[in-house]
């Protein structure tokens, strides 16, 4: 069963002349256990997708259904509940605070949502699994790019959301690393039972998704 | 506060800069808070000592009391009660050939009346003889000592110190507490000369009887030579030091708040509350404010240790209280700027960057 589901789902900016349809008719799922990689080239459309599956803005039309409740149009104060409960970000760069420790980030996540994290015996066996445990009384900046993509995903697997939302997550590293977040992935969706998204154009992710979808022009077809 | 705490312990130079000037801020308002405190005592230091309520003048003395005169016919048999006192003001001009010289005003009081029961000794004991006068610690500062011998406005006649007395100042000159009788002769008036002003510490009392005039104490206070005119130029300087400060920390926040917009719409973006960063930015201004404030109390307080006694100046709790809620409040007015902004982040800013 599809834990995340867009249905018809339009996205237009803009009106009259100046009126641009980011998104056509989109239809996706993804199930929990799966990594799902929405591939495409830039201006087709990627980001307006994630920024709406991640409840960060609303469609102009169709639904979004997390589990079973369509949060295509739930207040502001709901939107960054459900983010914080069912929905983990992975961003491109600069995704984790620079003035907190990787330790602080976790501690961040603490403060503002109380009950539902995965606990300090679990995140120690996940900073294990991402070989970060012994950078956590390192800031940000003095981590390498892969370092930071690590403790960002732990940050954001730390809350606990059954679905992670990645965008570009390889934009800023290596092949190697590359190989080894691909793999992470993959291992954390089967292990933690997560819906992973990756939203990227880098086709070396392709072997390590069991789906996926390409956007050209605002439309979205399954590949495979 | 989780946040701003531990923004401020990473970025301890950005941080320590804003604490910097907001403590030359905060020193700057002590210091001449306590000044303008200061001054404004040693012109009313008396009549607080006296715990005056009101003040009967001769209606032609413009609120002076050195100009006021109260000749026999002003004054009715049943004029004064137990909280009424005569009291004779004449500025004079000190001079003792071992001592430096001193600009003082003379004050003529009675035995039998309160102003005489009521001076806080320090040192000796009240006058009791027309040629015996009490003086304020000032002379003391000086170096003048008990059995000291004084000339006032050049006369032939000596007065002898017999004691010091604490909190005697009026128009920031140090007192002469005398006999009426001495008064008279300093003033060489007309025989039906009495007094320059009756004193009340009763606040209902009035007297207007012939050239008599009431002047509630705040009135007469206000007409102070100088009075007014030196508190007001204090209070201006304090007031454009609040604004200074509220400009500085909104500045400074909106500057920080704009270079960390990218920050907060990631932080919005994983599901942090828009009020989670409002407190951050609120409690930070606080923290920064409080932090210079502290080393602000402690500096002014160094700083009126090492003064000399001749300075008049006088730190109290009324100042740290009024400075500190003044600062505290400038701050949250100063932090609602930048947290315009930070309700206006779109967390979808942080995709695709």
């Amino acid at each position: 069963m599809a834990i995340i589901e867009l249905k018809n789902v339009q996205k237009v900016y803009g009106t009259g002349a100046a009126q641009v349809v980011a998104l056509k008719n989109i239809n996706f799922k993804a199930s929990l256990g799966e990594v799902v990689l929405i591939m495409g080239p830039s201006g087709a459309g990627k980001s307006t997708f994630l920024t709406i599956a991640g409840s960060l803005q609303k469609p102009t039309a169709g639904k979004v259904i997390v589990g079973s409740r369509d949060i295509a149009h739930i207040s502001t104060r709901e939107s960054d509940r459900l983010r914080l409960t069912q929905l983990g970000f992975v961003l491109q760069a600069y995704n984790l605070v620079p003035f907190l420790k990787i330790k602080e980030q976790f501690e961040l996540v603490n403060k503002v949502k109380k009950e539902g994290n995965i606990g300090a015996a679990k995140l120690q066996e996940l900073l294990k699994q991402l070989g970060i445990s012994s950078l956590i009384d390192k800031y940000p900046n003095e981590l390498s790019g892969g370092q930071q993509q690590r403790a960002a995903i732990a940050r954001a697997l730390y809350a606990n959301p059954q679905i992670l939302l990645a965008d570009e997550p390889t934009a800023s590293l290596d092949s190697e690393n590359v190989a080894e977040v691909g793999q992470l992935f993959k291992k954390l969706a089967k292990d933690y039972h997560k819906a992973i998204l990756l939203v990227t154009h880098d086709p070396r992710l392709e072997q390590y998704a069991d789906h996926i979808y390409e956007m050209m022009d605002g439309k979205i077809k399954q590949k495979s | 506060m989780f946040l701003a705490i531990k923004e401020i312990k990473r970025e301890k130079l950005r941080y320590g800069l804003i604490i910097l000037m907001i403590f030359l801020i905060s020193y700057l308002i002590f210091i001449l808070s306590a000044l303008a405190t200061g001054l404004a005592s040693e012109n009313t230091q008396a009549l607080e000592s006296w715990n005056a309520q009101k003040v009967i003048l001769n209606i032609n003395a413009n609120v002076s009391m050195s100009q006021s005169i109260l000749t026999k016919s002003d004054l009715k048999k049943d004029a004064l009660t137990k909280d009424e006192a005569l009291v004779g003001q004449i500025p004079v001009v000190v001079k003792n050939s071992k001592r430096p010289q001193i600009s003082a005003q003379f004050i003529g009081i009675k035995k039998e009346q309160f102003i005489y029961h009521d001076q806080e000794l320090i040192a000796g004991r009240r006058a009791k003889k027309n040629n015996e006068v009490t003086v304020d610690q000032a002379f003391k500062t000086k170096g003048y000592q008990l059995g000291d011998k004084l000339a006032l406005n050049g006369s032939a006649k000596k007065y002898r110190i017999v004691g010091f007395i604490k909190n005697a100042k009026i128009n920031i000159a140090p007192i002469i507490y005398g006999t009426l009788q001495s008064w008279k002769k300093l003033r060489q008036g007309m025989p039906t000369l009495r007094a320059s002003a009756i004193v009340s510490r009763n606040p209902d009392y009035k007297y207007n009887y012939q050239n008599c005039k009431t002047y509630p104490i705040d009135q007469f206070i206000k007409k102070l030579p100088g009075y007014t005119a030196q508190n007001m130029t204090f209070e201006l300087m304090i007031g454009f030091l609040y604004v200074i400060s509220l400009i500085i920390i909104a500045v400074f926040l909106y500057i920080l708040t704009m270079q960390k917009m990218h920050n907060y719409a990631v932080m919005r973006a994983q599901g942090i509350p828009s009020s989670t960063l409002v407190k951050a930015t609120i409690s930070q201004a606080l923290i920064l404010v409080l932090a210079g404030l502290i080393i602000g109390l402690i500096a002014t307080m160094i700083t009126i240790k090492v003064l000399p006694a001749a300075v008049p100046i006088s730190f109290t709790p009324k100042i740290i209280l009024t400075g500190t809620i003044g600062l505290l409040v400038t701050a949250i007015i100063g932090s609602l700027i930048p947290v315009r902004s930070i309700l206006k982040v779109d967390p979808a800013q942080a995709i695709g960057e």
